[in-house]
């Protein structure tokens, strides 16, 4: 069956700089918004931009991202041709590795992709967040003419040796690729969205995988490959809201940014939906004594406390007296009497007993040793113990250094 | 272990639903923030194993099958049974669009789709009773009794509109059946009936042979001492959604957390479609207690006992008391609002107050704006 246009989702990732979070799951398969995961965004990305042939790259504990997953349904990906498919690295005749690196992950999987004999490969990365309408990025593509586009963005020039950056010519060709420079030449970001002519990535992917010195990555390697051969490779600019959400400060800040929509992270806004998998649990209650302040709160979710600043995934219990603030709650989170909960993030199923102190106000204290507190899946609080900022405990509640 | 069939019964009865029951019949009602009446019945006959349903509908019937779609939500959608809609085949062709005079006579209308059930018992339910049945339970005593119907009633006699009501004996049996009554007695039907298939077939044949069309008169009063009708008392919560004043009153039971708790229960979960909205969102103006609030809802003003379906807007200095709003409200700024049904899409423009009374809720029809 003939596609034009095949997704690759990079979904491999270990996620290490979300620590605890991701102890048992993959990135992608981390909990955002209160209702959503972080994979919903380029699957209902890719269902709303019309495409609906998708592999899911994965290796790192997948479980929990492929039961999510299932058969596609609530991204509308489980149509009688393509669909969603989970690839998880396979051996053959010849024997078989994990995946080494961005590339290889996809050389791996040339024999998928040639199933659909498609014209175009849309690589993406399982841990932003973002609403993207890729089937305009495939037309600039073909307009361009190029081999390569790389979707890029406008980054405060301070930030810009934090990315990869490109230079680029008065046609918004790319002229010239650096990953992380000290003295950035431009402010385009890469924003690791890649729509690759397949004929030609198949061939880069090939010599890439012969090369032994290679570290088989798309930034440092196959991209920069193409631009030395001087295949013609686009910028499409993007200036919608994106983040990547790959560390506990980055994952908060998106949380809190879907709070106020002038971030630019609407998601109330249905012209571009973002779908997630339903569970079957009835409406929120708010309690005769809920105090409720700029926060979101999901089905299934008791609220009898106070909340401020704060987003609360489903399932969530928060008792009376208890107050939350500044703070993410994963679902299931509980929250006994009289505890205080700032500035913090509580995986599924925590549980917070009466009394408890978790994290605090960046005020009282020096930004060298303010951070935010996290706990892990599981992890339950004794009554009135205290989790100071910036500390983060394992799901036996024991602490871990970042 | 599971030999029971579903048919839920989806046509226009007798009812007092005012402008509720104007665009959609009672079992697509939306109930209890985001849920449909006919959820209920889905999930309790899935939660039993239940494989196969039928829903028998007649009349207004466009809103209940956008609802259902092919089944998926409650895992209906099935390469064998699943879900099965049942329009009036065979009927329409002999008595055109009337409305059925009676659940007999619904059956005889979809005859061979009743010879075609694979399951050797089937379970009949209304569409407009919200309840969380354990009907695996009612299925083994219905097994062990020996009975030949057995019928559930609430522990009760709640008066209510077109209301069937048993009076049994001490050991279960049923005396008789009474519909009619001026004051109710005796205990009020859930008119869920579980009986074999077989039976039900012969039932149905001998009333289309004597154009007997009545469920409650020409079967359950006609055979009341020929048959071994017996009971099965429910003593929780139990909605039958058939006027605007229960239908008010019930949802706003839910407010009470252990009703909730109850219907609700985590062993038996009411699945319904899933909304595609975003979580609720409350601004720092805004403020909302003892409610119920569904995703996507977005409270810049004041909400109390009220039960919000998704995507309601409330926005800044609206009040907004003992109300159900539902999909896609929007109570614009400094509106007030007490004692209201609000269907879908209505807009309340700004600084419009409109008042009801517990005893007597107003109720604004879809799409109105006021």
């Amino acid at each position: 069956m003939k596609k034009e246009c095949v997704a690759m989702l990079l979904a491999g990732g270990q996620g290490s700089r979300l620590y605890v979070l991701t102890g048992e799951m993959a990135k992608p398969a981390v909990p955002f918004g209160g209702k959503y995961r972080i994979i919903d965004f380029p699957l209902s990305n890719c269902c709303n931009s019309g495409i609906d042939t998708v592999g899911v790259l994965t290796q790192y504990r997948p479980l929990e991202l492929n039961s999510y997953i299932g058969s596609g349904q609530p991204w509308d990906l489980d149509g009688s041709s393509g669909g969603v498919h989970i690839l998880p690295p396979y051996m053959d005749s010849k024997g078989g590795t994990w995946y080494k690196g961005t590339a290889n992950a996809i050389y791996q999987n040339i024999g998928f992709i040639d199933l659909y004999d498609p014209e175009y490969v849309v690589v993406l990365s399982g841990d932003h967040i973002y609403k993207m309408d890729y089937h305009k990025m495939v037309a600039h593509h073909k307009e361009t003419g190029a081999e390569c586009t790389i979707s890029v963005m406008e980054v405060p020039w301070a930030e810009a040796p934090r990315f990869g950056i490109m230079s680029v010519d008065e046609r918004g060709m790319i002229t010239e690729f650096a990953e992380k420079p000290k003295e950035p030449k431009s402010n385009l970001a890469s924003m690791g969205i890649y729509v690759f002519s397949w004929q030609t990535l198949r061939r880069y992917l090939n010599e890439d995988e012969a090369n032994p010195n290679s570290e088989n990555d798309f930034g440092k390697n196959v991209i920069p490959a193409m631009l030395r051969d001087g295949q013609p490779m686009a910028a499409y600019r993007f200036s919608g809201y994106w983040k990547d959400v790959g560390t506990l400060e980055s994952l908060w800040d998106a949380n809190m940014d879907m709070l106020s929509p002038e971030s630019g992270l609407d998601l109330l806004d249905e012209s571009w939906p973002i779908y997630a998998r339903s569970i079957n649990v009835p409406s929120a209650y708010l309690g005769k004594h809920a105090s409720v302040s700029h926060s979101a709160f999901n089905r299934g979710s008791d609220i009898e406390g106070t909340v401020e600043n704060s987003v609360l995934s489903s399932g969530t219990r928060i008792a009376e007296g208890a107050r939350i603030s500044y703070s993410v709650l994963l679902p299931g989170a509980t929250v006994e009497s009289g505890a205080v909960v700032e500035y913090a993030i509580l995986g599924e199923n925590c549980h917070i007993g009466a009394n408890c102190r978790v994290g605090g106000a960046p005020e009282n204290l020096s930004p060298e040793v303010w951070g935010l507190s996290v706990l892990a899946p599981g992890c339950s609080l004794e009554a009135g113990r205290v989790v100071p900022p910036n500390v983060m405990l394992d799901r036996n509640g024991e602490e871990v250094t970042r | 272990m599971n030999g029971m069939h579903g048919i839920i019964f989806s046509y226009e009865k007798r009812n007092n639903l005012r402008e509720l029951g104007e665009i959609r019949s009672a079992s697509s009602i939306p109930f209890g923030g985001r849920y449909r009446a006919v959820d209920f019945a889905l999930s309790n006959l899935v939660n039993a194993g239940v494989t196969d349903v039928g829903v028998v509908l007649h009349g207004r019937y466009q809103s209940l099958l956008d609802h259902l779609g092919t089944g998926k939500d409650w895992d209906l959608s099935r390469k064998r049974g699943g879900l099965k809609i049942l329009p009036p085949f065979a009927y329409e062709q002999k008595k055109g669009d009337a409305a059925f005079r009676g659940k007999m006579e619904a059956l005889v209308g979809v005859r061979s789709y009743l010879q075609e059930i694979r399951q050797d018992y089937v379970v009949m339910m209304e569409g407009d009773l919200v309840v969380n049945l354990p009907l695996s339970d009612i299925y083994e005593e219905h097994l062990r009794s020996g009975a030949d119907i057995t019928m559930v009633c609430g522990a009760d006699s709640f008066e209510m509109e077109n209301g069937t009501y048993f009076e049994f004996d001490g050991g279960g049996r049923i005396t008789d059946v009474l519909y009619n009554l001026h004051t109710p007695r005796g205990y009020r039907g859930l008119e869920v009936y579980l009986l074999s298939t077989r039976l039900l077939l012969e039932l149905v044949d001998e009333c289309a042979a004597h154009d007997l069309f009545s469920w409650r008169r020409d079967v359950l009063q006609a055979k009341k001492d020929t048959l071994k009708l017996r009971s099965y008392v429910w003593g929780g919560f139990a909605a039958q959604i058939r006027s605007v004043k229960e239908y008010y009153d019930r949802s706003m039971q839910l407010l009470d957390p252990a009703i909730r708790a109850e219907l609700f229960c985590a062993e038996r979960p009411i699945r319904a479609k899933g909304a595609d909205k975003s979580s609720a969102y409350i601004s720092p103006s805004g403020s909302c207690v003892n409610s119920l609030v569904s995703d996507g809802c977005c409270i810049e003003g004041t909400v109390e006992n009220s039960i919000l379906f998704p995507g309601v807007v409330v926005e800044q200095g609206a009040r907004v008391r003992n109300c159900i709003l539902f999909k896609e409200t929007a109570v614009r700024r400094s509106a007030e609002l007490a004692h209201i049904i609000a269907d879908k899409n209505v807009e309340i423009l700004p600084d419009r107050t409109l008042i009801g009374h517990s005893s007597y809720p107003l109720v604004v029809a879809k799409r109105c704006r006021v």
